[in-house]
C-alpha cells in the first residue's frame, strides 16, 4: 500500500465511533477516515468524511465499495438506544445491520481487516455462571434477553464472514460494559443516582471498563493482527456493593421484580432514565470474564483495573452530586471526627 | 488479592466500660452547652479508648469500600466477621476432633477432596474451613465448590460467595488452583447429601471423575478428607419431589424435625463430628495430558474413593455413639 491506512467506520455518531475516529484522524498512519451513520456526527472529529446510511439497508453494499477502505470497524452493535434509535429498534439495527455490513464487506475486495465492536453478552447473565469467562466458553449458558440473543446471532453471522474469508483478518471484541464521567450511558446514570436501587439479596460482581480504556482497546484491535473473538475487560471484579459504597451511595434494595420499573420510576426524577432489560439481568447476576487473551496476544494492557476504574468513575462523578451524602459512611464519618 | 490486613479486636475491658461511660457523659455536657449532638460525639470520641477508635475505623472503612473483597467475591473481612458462630458450631455443638491437619499443603495450590452429607444444608465445607483456619499451623482460607443452585437465590449466593464458595464447575476450579489456592471439592454432590439416612457413610458414585482431571491438568496434589458427623445433622427420612420441583431444588428432605417444627427444624442436630485429612495422593508423575486418559482418571477417583470410605469406617468406630 502506498498511503496509509484507509477506514471505515460505523456508528460514528455514537460515543465509540466518534472517539475512535477523532483518534485515527489524528493518527499519521492513517490516510483516509470515512464515518457511516444515520445522522451526522455531534462533534467536530477532524478531516473524517461522512456518509449518511442505514445500515439496516442494502445501499450500505452500493455505497462501501466506492471508499476504497482496506479497514472496517463496526461500531453499531447498541447496547442501549441512542438518538435516532429507540429501544424497539435495536434488533434490527444489530442484527441486519451487521448482516447487511458483513454482505457489503464481501463486495468491498479491499478489506484485509476487520473489528467488530461486539459485548460480552454473549455469556448471559446466570448465577452459577463460570466466574470468569474464556473466549471459547460462548454459548454455554442459556441467553435470556434479547440482547443477549442478538449479539450470539450477530456473533454467528461473524464466524461465518470469518471463516469463508481467511484472507481478511477479522475479529470480534467483547465488551464489558462502559463506565466514564463524561459517558452518557445508562449505566453511569444509575450509578449516579444519590440512592442506588439494587436487587434485594444479591449482590452481582461487575467488571466495569473505563471508558478511555475502552477506547484505547478498540484503537489497538485496529492495529493488532488479532483474529476471532478477543474479551475486553479490566482485570479482577467488583461487587455492587462495594462499588456504592466506594461512591457514598447508600443502596435502596428492592425485590427483583419490582427493580426495573423502580429505576425507572425513581430514576426519572434525577434525569437517570430505564435500564434496559440486559442492564437489569446483569445487575442481579454479574458476570466476569477472563480477559487473558487481550493482555496477551493482542498485547493491550488497561490502566484501570476493575477497581480503580470504579474509583475514578466515583470520585468524578462526585462533583456532581444530587443533594447531600446520606450514606452512614458519611454520617459515622463525623462521628469519629474523622471524616472525608 | 490483599488479604491478611491487620484488623483491630474489640473487647470491652473493665477500663473501657469506664472510658465509655466518660465520653457518654462528655457528649452530653457537650449537647447540654448547647452543640449539636453529631458535633459533640465528634468532640467527645478523642476520649474513646483505642480499641472502640479502631473498630470505628474499621466499620469506617468497609463503609467507604476499602476492604477485602477479591475478584471471586470473597471477603476477607465478612468471613471473620461470621467466624464466630462456625466456631460455636465447630467447637460446642458438634464437637469436631480433627486428625492429619498437617496434610495440608501450608501454601501453594492443592485440592481437598471430601464426602458430602447433610441433606438440608451441609456443613461440611464450613467445618472443614474451621478445621484449617483453627487447627493448620499456617492457617489459610479454603475456597469450595457449591451446588449451582444456591448461586440463583438471594442472600444465600451473595453470602456463598462472601465467604469464599464459588459455583461448582471445572472452569472455576481449574482457574482457582491455577491461582494457587486450596480448593474442597464434593465429586458425590447432590448424590451425597440427598441420599436416605439409611444409606449414611456410603459413599455415591464420585462423577465423572471431573475433579481428578482438574488435579492432573493443573498439578495440584489431593487430599482425601474423611469426614464423620454430617450424616447426622439432618437425617433424611423422606423426600418431596413435588415440592421441590416447585421451587426448582435438586431435591427436599424432610427429617425428623423439618418441616414439623418449621424454622425450628432448621437447627440441626448435635452429632459427634470428626474430621480426618488424609496423607496426599502424589499425581506429579503425570503430565497434564494425562488428564485425557479416562483409565487412569477413573483409576485415581477410585483410589481416592476408596480412601476417604475406608478411612470413614476407621473415624465412625472411633467415634463411637453418634450424639455423646
Amino acid at each position: 500500500m502506498t498511503g496509509g491506512r484507509r477506514v471505515a467506520i460505523t456508528g460514528i455518531s455514537g460515543h465509540w465511533g466518534g472517539e475512535l475516529a477523532s483518534l485515527l484522524a489524528r493518527d499519521e498512519r492513517v490516510e483516509y477516515v470515512v464515518g457511516i451513520d444515520t445522522r451526522p456526527p455531534p462533534g467536530d472529529l477532524g478531516d473524517v468524511d461522512f456518509i449518511e446510511a442505514d445500515l439496516r439497508s442494502a445501499v450500505i453494499s452500493r455505497l462501501l465499495p466506492p471508499t476504497e477502505i482496506d479497514t472496517l470497524v463496526h461500531c453499531g452493535i447498541l447496547w442501549y438506544p441512542e438518538p435516532g434509535k429507540p429501544t424497539r429498534s435495536l434488533h434490527d439495527f444489530n442484527v441486519i445491520g451487521t448482516l447487511q455490513l458483513l454482505a457489503a464487506c464481501e463486495r468491498t475486495p479491499t478489506i484485509d481487516r476487520v473489528v467488530m465492536r461486539g459485548s460480552a453478552a454473549i455469556y448471559g447473565c446466570e448465577g452459577a455462571a463460570p466466574l470468569f469467562f474464556t473466549e471459547e466458553l460462548a454459548g454455554n449458558m442459556p441467553l435470556r434477553t434479547r440482547f443477549q440473543r442478538d449479539v450470539s446471532e450477530l456473533e454467528g453471522y461473524f464466524e461465518n464472514f470469518s471463516r469463508r474469508h481467511p484472507q481478511i483478518s477479522s475479529c470480534m471484541l467483547r465488551f464489558q460494559p462502559e463506565v466514564g464521567a463524561d459517558l452518557d450511558a445508562p449505566m453511569v446514570r444509575y450509578l449516579s443516582l444519590p440512592a442506588v436501587p439494587t436487587q434485594l439479596g444479591y449482590d452481582p460482581r461487575l467488571q466495569l471498563l473505563d471508558a478511555d480504556d475502552a477506547t484505547s482497546a478498540l484503537e489497538a484491535a485496529v492495529w493488532s493482527d488479532i483474529r476471532g473473538p478477543v474479551n475486553i475487560a479490566p482485570s479482577g471484579a467488583v461487587s455492587l456493593s462495594r462499588i456504592l459504597r466506594m461512591g457514598g451511595r447508600p443502596s435502596i434494595p428492592i425485590p427483583h421484580p419490582l427493580f426495573g420499573p423502580a429505576v425507572e420510576r425513581f430514576g426519572a426524577g434525577f434525569g437517570a432514565g430505564p435500564l434496559v432489560n440486559d442492564a437489569v439481568r446483569l445487575l442481579r447476576f454479574g458476570r466476569g470474564v477472563d480477559n487473558a487473551r487481550m493482555r496477551r496476544e493482542m498485547g493491550f494492557e488497561p490502566k484501570r483495573d476493575a477497581v480503580e476504574a470504579v474509583r475514578e468513575l466515583m470520585r468524578r462523578l462526585d462533583g456532581r452530586r444530587v443533594g447531600p451524602p446520606l450514606h452512614p459512611g458519611a454520617l459515622l464519618g463525623r462521628l469519629a471526627g474523622s471524616g472525608r | 488479592m490483599n488479604g491478611g490486613e491487620e484488623r483491630p479486636r474489640v473487647g470491652v475491658t473493665g477500663e473501657d466500660s469506664e472510658a465509655l461511660a466518660r465520653f457518654l457523659r462528655e457528649v452530653r455536657q457537650g449537647v447540654e452547652a448547647g452543640v449539636d449532638p453529631v458535633t459533640a460525639a465528634g468532640d467527645a470520641a478523642g476520649s474513646l479508648p483505642s480499641v472502640v477508635r479502631n473498630a470505628i475505623e474499621t466499620i469506617l472503612r468497609r463503609l467507604r469500600g476499602e476492604y477485602s473483597e477479591d475478584e471471586w467475591g470473597f471477603d476477607e473481612d465478612f468471613a471473620e466477621a461470621v467466624f464466630p458462630l462456625f466456631r460455636f458450631l465447630y467447637e460446642v455443638w458438634w464437637r469436631v476432633d480433627v486428625t492429619g491437619v498437617r496434610n495440608v499443603p501450608a501454601h501453594g495450590r492443592g485440592l481437598l477432596v471430601a464426602n458430602h452429607a447433610g441433606s438440608l444444608f451441609p456443613f461440611d465445607a464450613s467445618m472443614m474451613t474451621m478445621a484449617v483456619m483453627r487447627e493448620h499451623p499456617l492457617p489459610r482460607w479454603p475456597r469450595f465448590m457449591v451446588l449451582d443452585w444456591a448461586f440463583v437465590l438471594p442472600f444465600l449466593s451473595s453470602f456463598m460467595r462472601r465467604v469464599g464458595g464459588v459455583p461448582a464447575s471445572p472452569h472455576n476450579a481449574t482457574a482457582l488452583l491455577e491461582r494457587d489456592e486450596l480448593v474442597m471439592v464434593f465429586p458425590e454432590g447432590v448424590k451425597g447429601t440427598g441420599k436416605p439416612f439409611s444409606e449414611r457413610y456410603r459413599l455415591q458414585r464420585f462423577g465423572r471423575g471431573g475433579f481428578v482431571e482438574v488435579a492432573l491438568r493443573t498439578r495440584s496434589p489431593i487430599v482425601p478428607v474423611a469426614v464423620v458427623g454430617s450424616e447426622e445433622i439432618y437425617p433424611k427420612l423422606a423426600d418431596s419431589p413435588a415440592l421441590a420441583r416447585a421451587i426448582g431444588a435438586p431435591f427436599l428432605p424432610i427429617t425428623p424435625t423439618f418441616p414439623l417444627l418449621g424454622p425450628l427444624g432448621l437447627v440441626p442436630l448435635p452429632s459427634k463430628w470428626r474430621i480426618e485429612f488424609c496423607e496426599e495422593i502424589d499425581i506429579s508423575e503425570h503430565p497434564p495430558e494425562a488428564a485425557d486418559d479416562r483409565g487412569l482418571v477413573f483409576d485415581i477417583s477410585e483410589q481416592v474413593r476408596e480412601t476417604i470410605q475406608a478411612k470413614i469406617y476407621e473415624n465412625l468406630v472411633a467415634r463411637g455413639g453418634a450424639f455423646i
